[in-house]
């Protein structure tokens, strides 16, 4: 039998014959390597025919390594003792294992035989077998555990309840015990009651279509996964169609009865179904032959959070924000309307640097560079943060953005912002002298009202290009470093000292130089007014209409 | 002298063959005690055996165990879960209370049989080291090995090297989470040989299949330790997904731009389709939902398919709904002579079921929500 094993592999590749047809390597090695064991004539390979699996020998020990092509490879030609060195390897290695399990075996200090552990193990399982349990049924099924004990198991496991629902009434048929586990309802109360009685008013719906009898939905929309293309479902209308054991999936919130009298409702998880006739019907069922009904698994949803009060546990004195790359609000939660006052869509669009204090603007323009090159979460410092009614609240954030997983490409800026302090007073020049002696980065610098940089509308303008300059910055680095990186090195994992030395080839070069420098590492070290200068410098370059709402959508870069 | 070496040969082979034969008598023994039908029992190999053997003793202790710790009841409570105490909680789930026995219409086995029928999977016990301790019998029909053949083995043999490091996340038991329930949900690739056709059933044609498991871990260490995972197993996708009036379908690039979706989109959500081509599905959900959707993402691209759990989808005009999407990745489809003019890149295609209704409707959390839209 070896012999015709290695002559039909022999030399050739396994790979490229069909699989039924050949006698694998690996298999080779195994089946000359297999022992004379119980039943030498069943020492088949894995590739032989399979309808009598139950016969195969579980003989994957010698095939489940793990090991490689190339070394199944050399097995073939492989010495004899190095194929029976591995299987004795092998089953020391279970033998070990064997005796860790057996009680008796434990407290012998020195390792036993492969005879005595074996003959301790039949010990042992016939002493458990001796003990009053399911365990000790003689007639097993072929589910190796006692089926009380796997049917626990499986809804321990998978956390669900099985029911089955008529399909015209949606009246509970049969629901499994775990129900009272999961929905906190025992069984007589669910069992024979409606289905709907306990589902979300809103996903009354949902349930009812996946219950309705074909005919109500003629055309059921089927989607091969396998080409993504919509399959025209030509199926015949009526209850002989439920036969095919249509598999469906659908999510419903069900009721939660909880031991107080508010009964509340929890989000809960698919079932998955089968349709199905049942012969059996109810003997109130005029029409018993075909009374059918949705046979089902519910699961609580592994990703439920429950009871949205609010989300995630977060502190209330925390939102999140998303800039575009040019730090434009694209994404606004709503805690921040309480905290800031603006309603999401009052910020949505704008830059976050209108709203950032003159004082800030340095510190936040270094971390905004960073943090566009960077897969690190950057912190900010604290910064003032302009409100509404025009105070001014101290924020701390933490930025990072985020990379398209398949383009490596940053889509966006994720800030979790937190808020440090609550300025109550309005704002007036006063204020922002006051706000500048508080400010923690910033000491030594009084303020200066500048012209144009002031709280006037106009320098909201200034103030946004910032958030649009650094996005282009980093554009052109990119482009320029395309061609020279590689697809899996990410622009970002260059050093940041290389950045702020990088000529922009895009118009503007003196401005933007000036820009890199102000707003490259050094720019703390400049006062305010310096930076302020800095902007009005560069806007004058790139902006032709001063004063007026530019889009600077427009401007170099696109997505 | 030769002679004497002759016969000490003989003598010593004799005695290697008694050996042998008292061992595998001892085998017979063994196997004859495993909870298998004497047909298999009979063409078990050694290793099988011992493999087994191990299950059953592991099994025994992890089932007996059960009801005894205490850990498990405290954390029933502190999940806010169904039962006060950890009594009430034992009884019912033993089901062994007088309500189970008047409505006894279902055999155990019946309803295990049905649940993981309707479930289409399987049931997969896995101890901390990565062993199977224990696969449901169905096993076989979703991956093309029996049972007796899988059980025992260690997963790792089984699953492509590149998600070891994802199995051994999931299996690691942190303290904290053996007071909180110690839920599972992951995806990995597991070797499966194809059974259809009654053909061949070779390892070395075994194909990837994507296996979604979720469960929950259990800590027990007395008796024995037996900590480990129970998992229901179910291989994705099917190749028909039943839709219903809440899913809608959608067709992205593999950096999940919009290449396509269905009208129910529109109807669901807001967007028209020409809206949303070419746009990210990451400007078009909450922002504390990216982790969710990044890990979504990532497995798509190494494992071809994927489950994303819960996440929130804007919807046009303000507000937003909870939507679970099972993705998979399309292979490509090249033109040919039937259809000369398709051509089909990589793809992902996504069925995305919506979960709740419209929450926050006059909320417009992002740009993409306002009536202008964001042109970038």
């Amino acid at each position: 039998m070896s012999d015709r094993n290695t002559a039909a592999g022999g030399g050739d590749t396994a790979r490229g014959e069909p699989a039924e047809d050949v006698l694998v390597e690996e298999n080779q090695s195994g089946s000359v390597s297999l022992p004379s064991l119980m039943t030498p004539s069943s020492a088949p390979c894995m590739s032989l025919s399979m309808e009598m699996p139950r016969k195969r020998k579980g003989s994957l020990d010698n095939q489940s390594d793990g090991e490689d092509q190339s070394v199944k490879m050399k097995c073939f030609r492989e010495p004899h003792s190095q194929i029976e060195k591995r299987r004795r390897d092998k089953m020391n290695t279970l033998i070990d294992k064997l005796s860790a399990m057996i009680p008796t075996c434990n407290p012998m200090s020195r390792k036993l035989d492969k005879l005595t552990v074996l003959r301790m193990a039949v010990q042992h399982l016939r002493s458990l077998k001796g003990s009053a349990s399911s365990f000790s049924e003689a007639n097993y099924k072929p589910s190796f555990l006692p089926d009380e004990e796997l049917k626990h198991l499986v809804l321990k496991a998978a956390d669900g309840f099985l029911f089955v629902v008529g399909c015209d009434r949606g009246k509970i048929v049969f629901v499994s015990e775990s129900v009272t586990k999961i929905l906190n309802y025992s069984r007589a109360e669910l069992i024979g009651q409606s289905l709907f009685d306990y589902i979300h008013p809103k996903d009354m719906g949902k349930v009812k279509e996946q219950l309705s009898a074909s005919e109500l939905y003629p055309r059921e929309r089927l989607i091969d996964a396998k080409t993504g293309l919509q399959v025209q479902a030509d199926l015949p209308v009526g209850a002989a169609r439920l036969c095919s054991g249509a598999r469906r999936t659908f999510f419903c919130r069900m009721k939660y009865n909880k031991i107080s009298i508010k009964v509340e409702e929890k989000e809960f998880q698919a079932s998955t179904s089968k349709k199905k006739v049942d012969g059996d019907g109810e003997p109130d069922k005029q029409d018993s032959s075909y009374y059918s009904c949705l046979v089902a698994v519910g699961r609580i949803h592994p990703h439920s959070s429950p009871q949205v009060n609010g989300e995630v546990r977060v502190k209330p004195i925390e939102f999140i924000t998303r800039y575009a790359m040019d730090g434009k609000f694209t994404f606004v939660d709503q805690r921040a309307t309480t905290i800031l006052g603006y309603l999401p869509q009052e910020l949505l669009g704008t830059s976050c640097y209108e709203y950032f204090h003159q004082d800030d603007l340095p510190h936040l323009a270094d971390r905004h560079r960073k943090v566009l090159r960077s897969k690190d979460k950057i912190e900010t410092d604290c910064y003032k943060f302009k409100t509404k009614f025009g105070s001014f609240v101290t924020l701390q954030s933490q930025w990072f953005s985020f990379v398209n997983p398949w383009t490596k490409e940053v889509e966006y800026i994720v800030s979790t912002n937190t808020v440090i302090s609550y300025y109550p007073s309005r704002t007036s020049r006063s204020e922002l002298s006051s706000n500048s002696k508080n400010s923690e980065e910033d000491g030594n610098k009084s303020h200066q009202v500048i012209p144009g940089i002031s709280t006037t509308p106009g320098a909201m303008i200034y103030a946004g290009s910032i958030g649009t300059q650094i996005a282009n910055e980093l554009l052109d680095f990119n482009r320029m470093n395309s061609s020279s990186s590689s697809g899996s090195i990410s622009p970002f994992s260059l050093p940041q000292d290389k950045c702020p030395q990088t000529p922009n080839q895009i118009s503007n070069n003196n401005s933007q130089l000036d820009l890199d420098s102000m707003v490259g590492p050094g720019l703390s070290s400049l006062s305010n007014d310096e930076a302020a200068m800095a902007v009005i410098m560069s806007l004058l370059e790139t902006d032709t209409n001063l004063g007026e709402a530019v889009d600077f959508e427009e401007m170099h870069w696109s997505s | 002298m030769t002679a004497n070496k002759e016969k000490k040969r003989v003598i010593s082979r004799d005695a290697a063959r008694r050996r042998r034969r008292v061992e595998s008598e001892v085998f017979v023994d063994l196997s004859r005690l495993l909870p298998l039908q004497q047909s298999v029992q009979d063409h078990l190999d050694k290793p099988s055996v011992i493999r087994l053997t191990i299950s059953y003793i592991r099994m025994h202790a992890l089932l007996k165990g059960k009801t005894g710790t205490k850990a498990e009841a405290s954390h029933a409570v502190k999940c806010g879960q169904v039962m006060k105490s950890g009594e009430e909680w034992r009884e019912c789930d033993r089901g062994r209370d007088d309500e189970g026995k008047k409505t006894d219409d279902v055999e155990p086995s019946e309803e295990t049989n049905m649940f993981l029928r309707t479930l289409e999977g399987f049931l997969m016990v896995l101890s901390i080291e990565g062993d199977m301790i224990y696969l449901s019998d169905n096993v076989g029909i979703h991956m093309g090995l029996t049972q007796t053949e899988l059980m025992g083995h260690n997963i790792f043999e089984f699953t492509h090297p590149c998600d070891h490091e994802e199995i051994r996340n999931n299996l690691r038991l942190t303290g904290e989470e053996v007071w909180c329930g110690a839920k599972r949900d992951f995806v990995v690739r597991i070797k499966s040989a194809p059974t259809h056709r009654g053909r061949s059933c070779n390892l070395k044609s075994a194909t990837w299949k994507v296996l979604h498991c979720q469960g929950r871990a259990k800590v027990c260490v007395a008796p024995a330790s037996v900590s480990c995972l129970m998992l229901t197993c179910q291989p994705l996708p099917l190749s028909h997904t039943l839709l219903s009036t809440h899913t809608f379908t959608s067709q992205h690039s593999m950096d999940m731009r919009f290449t396509y979706c269905d009208q129910r989109m529109t109807l669901l959500l807001g967007y028209s389709t020409e809206e949303l081509l070419g746009r990210s599905i990451y400007d078009l959900c909450h922002t504390l939902d990216t982790n969710c959707l990044t890990k979504n993402h990532l497995n798509l691209c190494l494992k071809s398919q994927s489950v994303s759990g819960q996440y929130r989808m804007l919807v046009r005009g303000g507000g937003y709904v909870w939507v679970e999407s099972h993705s998979a990745v399309i292979p490509s489809v090249r033109p040919s002579k039937s259809r000369p003019g398709a051509h089909q890149p990589l793809c992902i295609l996504c069925v995305t079921y919506v979960l709740s209704g419209v929450e926050e409707p006059s909320m417009q959390l992002s740009l993409d929500q306002t009536v202008h839209r964001y042109v970038r």
